[in-house]
């Protein structure tokens, strides 16, 4: 299909906040996105042309933020109230090959829904992780290098080269990904495994076993971002859409490299590619 | 004296007394005004019982509660007001759109205008530091948003007592410097990242004058295409009032007469009810549900519910307007039972949006608010007569004539300026060597007004919107140094750019008002035009003492004297501000401080330039003129010497240094721009080697020139001073040639510095080597100064 036939869903509700920057980056790469309340998905207080549904879509993402507040914990009511009455549509969109992207508050939001990691299935009942506070105690806005060590598994990812090494920046007090700890050692080989790591924070010379700040949360193994199994649903804690031009990257008067790409434009242009290919 | 007496219940459907003021006595009048807080003084009482007479009638409580507030200090200026007028108000300036309302309009550019606005936080953050900053932040929001902006940036001026206070100094009933600046800290991180909209500038100052009364200044910048811009009134009668947002609650009841008076010791207790709660999670839905309705046409008129609650709302919406209204006070949502009726009236309860509209769109207004799921209640209607009338269950509570009701006294109270000797007087100082002056060097790096606050703003979110081109810390991402001016891409279609500081130097101030302020407005230009901006617009939060002494008064005048010279000779409007007075407690009243927020423009985001070094071998240049003028320097206070001479300012030497430095931005002649501040010329050319990572090598033998006694000027002095409109540049030896020629063009004197080089800062005296110190170490003193304040004090 043509990528301006592509219709991006940007979900918000009240709380999410980076929704227009999102929203631009799809936009500036000729895609159709379109600002659509969770209450327009589940018909409610909606008028005659309102309403919406999941199906009218190609890629559904949740932005950053802080939906309802963060009250609870991250992600928490966003999820409760999607699974409640949207889980079937959801999952027949992610079984369907349609792509799903959260950042920050969104990809919180799609651990508490069971989307990610996803270890067994589309969606599991309870998740299967969680992103903690950050070690640090402190709510983190800086600047992170991000290594893409995805083999080719993630959609959104597949055309950045492997091993490469992105400025990307990060801002959340909840983004150490945690597995459940009994079984922890075997999921986090499976996520190696099979291709499920996609970004890991890393210091300037590559290594991902850098620490603070360079890795701002305590992931272990510096994780920053992960996929699903069949790569069309990703999650990661930083802000690709706040580096879609140069001149947002936190050292761009630094080196003029003469482009105005940003480091994380790539990751829509991936998304939509796959699209076009695929459907 | 017992004055119960003189309360009645009339017998309505709500409780409503009848205050007797027909001939009350003078003690009477007094004893009702301190027995209700409504802070009228005795003269203010006597205008009411007199516009009562002629009416024929006593008052009700409602409506003296509603007038204590409208003719309180913080809703209608009544003692800053005349001194203002007479300094910088009602000038008029092309770029200035609308003036007169809470937040100032702007030109952008042919479509667009931005909205900015600043505001004080002060008492309500020292009895409740958390929801008092964090109220603060909504409450400038709501300004510009009842403006029809879309909110672009938060910018916080904070200023405490020093952390290290001990507990001895800190009266009763007062809390602990500590525990005010970490709640402050917080409720501003909660609520921005909240709300979503980045937190890009801001300062955060320690004196010891701050420690009975903290001052917690917000600002906001807005953008908005000219043709939504929205005024604060009514467009005609036969309108409907809407109230959106939160509910109406006990909290925040005689906020704005807290605001107009001293702190005292049982503020903590007594006015606690003063401090408004937030709830971010409210505010953001009626930000987007405002700016739709607004988009769509559906509004005629919005303003926000801050200070002055419903009742200042109402009535100065319909006023402006030419208009009364009517409201119905028994349909305002609450959020409990039992408030009465003037409690309704008066509360402060945040995140709530009056709206003014057609009868034919209410519905639309109101299907926009339950989509964001904001309540939302039609409460009354405009008539053409010029009363404010309320009502529960159709009796009438309330009716005032509006012309009587807003216009709050206006008085032209004593000043007494202080005198200020500006000699050089301080005693000799034995001449440092250079131990004694790299050892205060590294002092001043890591004092508590100099060091990295990185500490504080990674808590904020200062990138959420994707515009901030230049963030609050500039260099290496890794090992930045300070930025002078955040700058933001408003436009997705325009390069244009605005840039934004916050500035004012309570140590100068605090001997000097008047050159005190002349050097924070010196600052803010030095700031904007540092990172390439040409400064636009100004902002101002003018936080003083009681206007009620003639002294305090004094130095609010001299403050505004200058900001009248200044602000003329640069023409820059003065288009938004807010004066918060009475910041006493009984350590005495804060150090004067008039806080500036200035806006600059740019053409171009790209061209924007930063602080940090950038290519070994490029030249360093200073720019501007160096004094003997040590009066409130970092410097002075770090080896306890006192001066009074506060730097002065040459205001053509100032334009013109603005025009150099825009034009060799506009050619592409400077890799780095960094004004010279606190702690002058040293630490600024450290401050730059941290952001490069990379070192200097320096000699300031041209720097400055002889004193005012003829005397040579001393290597500290040339190290140290604070003298205002001074720059330091980095050009590629390629274009040294043509950045001489431009400086020269205008007049500007200049030296040449040195070198970037190496890895340390080195500077030279001629032959004398003053200070060599690896970037490391006075990267390790910078960064880590607050850390170890913090650690410190514990």
């Amino acid at each position: 299909m043509k990528v301006e036939d592509i219709r991006v869903c940007i979900l918000r509700m009240e709380g999410t906040n980076c929704e227009q920057e999102t929203f631009d980056a799809f936009k500036r790469l000729g895609a159709s996105p379109e600002f659509v309340h969770l209450k327009q998905l589940e018909g409610r207080d909606v008028g005659g042309d309102e309403a919406r549904s999941l199906d009218d879509y190609h890629i559904l993402m949740f932005p950053g933020g802080f939906s309802a507040g963060d009250y609870i914990r991250a992600g928490a009511i966003f999820a409760a109230r999607i699974k409640a009455s949207l889980s079937g549509d959801l999952r027949k969109f992610i079984e369907d090959g349609k792509a799903v992207g959260g950042f920050c508050n969104g990809f919180q939001i799609m651990v508490e829904l069971g989307i990610l990691p996803g270890m067994d299935g589309t969606m599991s009942e309870h998740p299967e992780a969680v992103l903690h506070s950050n070690d640090s105690g402190f709510f983190e806005c800086r600047p992170t290098l991000l290594k893409h060590t995805n083999r080719g598994r993630c959609v959104w990812t597949r055309d950045i080269p492997i091993g490469s090494i992105r400025l990307i920046p990060c801002a959340h007090a909840e983004g150490k990904l945690i597995l459940p700890l009994e079984e922890a050692d075997a999921l986090y080989e499976r996520l190696f495994d099979e291709d499920r790591v996609v970004f890991q924070y890393c210091d300037r010379s590559g290594e991902t076993n850098a620490e603070y700040p360079y890795n701002p949360n305590g992931s272990r193994f510096n994780i920053a971002g992960i996929c699903s199994e069949r790569g069309n649903v990703f999650g990661m804690m930083p802000h690709p859409e706040r580096v879609f031009y140069r001149h947002t990257h936190a050292d761009w008067y630094r080196n003029k490299v003469g482009s105005e790409e940003g480091d994380g434009q790539v990751v829509f242009r991936s998304v939509l590619n796959y699209i076009v290919e695929t459907f | 004296m017992s004055i119960s007496h003189l309360f009645e219940e009339m017998g309505l459907s709500a409780p409503v007394m009848r205050v007797k003021l027909m001939g009350a006595s003078d003690q009477e009048m007094e004893g009702i005004s301190r027995e209700m807080a409504i802070g009228l003084s005795l003269d203010e009482m006597k205008r009411v019982q007199e516009y009562f007479a002629k009416e024929g009638r006593d008052p009700r409580d409602i409506e003296l509660e509603a007038l204590g507030q409208a003719w309180s200090e913080h809703c209608c200026y009544k003692s800053s007001k005349y001194i203002m007028k007479q300094n910088f108000m009602n000038r008029s300036f092309p770029q200035a759109l609308i003036t007169s309302e809470d937040a100032g309009v702007v030109e952008f550019d042919d479509d667009h205008a931005y909205v900015v606005g600043l505001e004080s936080h002060n008492h309500p953050s020292a009895i409740g530091p958390y929801g008092g900053s964090a109220t603060g932040v909504g409450g400038i929001i709501r300004d510009v948003v009842c403006m029809g902006a879309q909110p672009i940036a938060v910018i916080d001026p904070l200023f405490f007592g020093s952390l290290d206070a001990r507990e001895e100094e800190i009266p009763e009933g007062i809390n602990h410097p500590k525990y005010i600046f970490s709640g402050v800290v917080a409720g501003i991180r909660d609520y921005g990242n909240r709300i979503g909209i980045p937190t890009v500038a801001g300062s955060v100052n320690f004196h010891r004058g701050y420690t009975g009364n903290p001052l917690v200044n917000v600002g906001a910048v807005g953008i908005a295409k000219k043709k939504h811009i929205i005024r604060s009134r009514v467009g005609g009668p036969g309108e409907i009032y809407i109230l959106a947002g939160g509910r109406t609650g006990r909290d925040g009841i005689h906020g704005v007469t807290f605001a107009s008076a001293d702190l005292s010791s049982d503020s903590e207790e007594k006015d606690r009810g003063s401090v408004q709660l937030g709830d971010p999670i409210v505010k953001e839905p009626i930000i987007h549900s405002c700016l739709e309705a607004n988009e769509m046409g559906l509004l005629r008129g919005m303003k926000d519910l801050g200070g002055g609650g419903l009742s200042c709302v109402s009535g100065e919406m319909a006023l402006d307007g030419g208009c009364g209204a009517i409201i119905h006070l028994d349909r305002i949502p609450l959020k409990e039972e039992g408030l009465k009726p003037w409690e309704i009236w008066v509360s402060e309860s945040q995140e709530r949006m009056m709206v003014s509209v057609l009868p034919r769109d209410v519905d639309a207004v109101m299907h926009i608010f339950k989509k964001w799921d904001v309540e939302a209640v039609i409460i009354g209607e405009v008539v053409p007569e010029k009363h404010v009338k309320a009502l529960w269950e159709g009796e009438e509570i309330l009716n005032m004539d509006l012309d009587f009701f807003t216009a709050g006294p206006e008085y032209c109270r004593v000043t007494l300026p202080r005198e200020v000797s500006r000699e050089i007087l301080e005693a000799d100082i034995p001449l440092p060597d250079r131990g004694e002056l790299e050892a205060s060097l590294l002092v001043l790096m890591e004092d508590p007004n100099i060091c990295s606050r990185e500490m504080v703003f990674r808590t904020y979110d200062h990138e959420v919107r994707a515009r901030t081109v230049v963030k609050p810390y500039v260099g290496d991402p890794f090992s930045p140094g300070p930025s002078d001016a955040a700058v933001l891409k408003p436009l997705e279609d325009s390069w244009k750019g605005i840039a934004i500081t916050t500035d004012v130097n309570p140590g100068m101030c605090e001997i000097d008002p008047y050159r005190g302020t002349l050097s924070a407005l010196d600052e803010s230009i030095r700031n904007l035009v540092s990172v390439g901006a040409r400064p636009h617009s100004l902002t101002d939060c003018l936080n003083f003492g009681n206007p009620e002494k003639p002294d305090r008064l004094g130095d609010f005048a001299m403050a505004c004297k200058a900001i009248g010279e200044v602000t003329d000779h640069a023409s820059i409007p003065v288009v938004s501000g807010n004066v918060s007075l009475y910041n006493e407690s009984e350590l005495g009243a804060v150090p004067p401080t008039p806080t500036m927020m200035m806006i600059g423009l740019m053409d171009d985001v790209r061209k924007a330039t930063t602080s940090d070094l950038k290519e070994s071998g490029n030249i360093i240049y200073l720019m501007g003129r160096t004094r003997r003028e040590m009066g409130g320097s970092a410097y002075y206070r770090s080896i306890d010497a006192g001066s009074d001479r506060v730097p002065d300012l040459d205001k053509q030497l100032m334009m013109d240094s603005m025009e150099a430095i825009l034009e060799m931005n506009s050619d592409g002649l400077l890799a780095s721009v960094h004004d010279l501040s606190e702690g002058g010329l040293a630490v600024a050319l450290a401050e730059m080697c941290i952001g490069g990572g990379i070192g200097l090598d320096v000699n300031v033998r041209d720097v400055g020139s002889r004193d005012d006694r003829g005397e040579e000027m001393r290597v500290d002095t040339r190290a140290f001073s604070e003298s205002n409109t001074r720059y330091v540049i980095e050009v590629e030896p390629r274009e040294a040639l043509r950045v001489e020629d431009c400086i020269s063009r205008h007049e500007v004197p200049y030296t040449k510095l040195g070198t970037v080089l190496g890895d340390s800062l080195r500077i030279t005296s001629g032959e004398d080597l003053l200070v060599d110190i690896p970037v490391k170490v006075l990267d390790h003193a910078w960064r880590g100064g607050m850390k170890r304040m913090m650690e410190g004090s514990q």
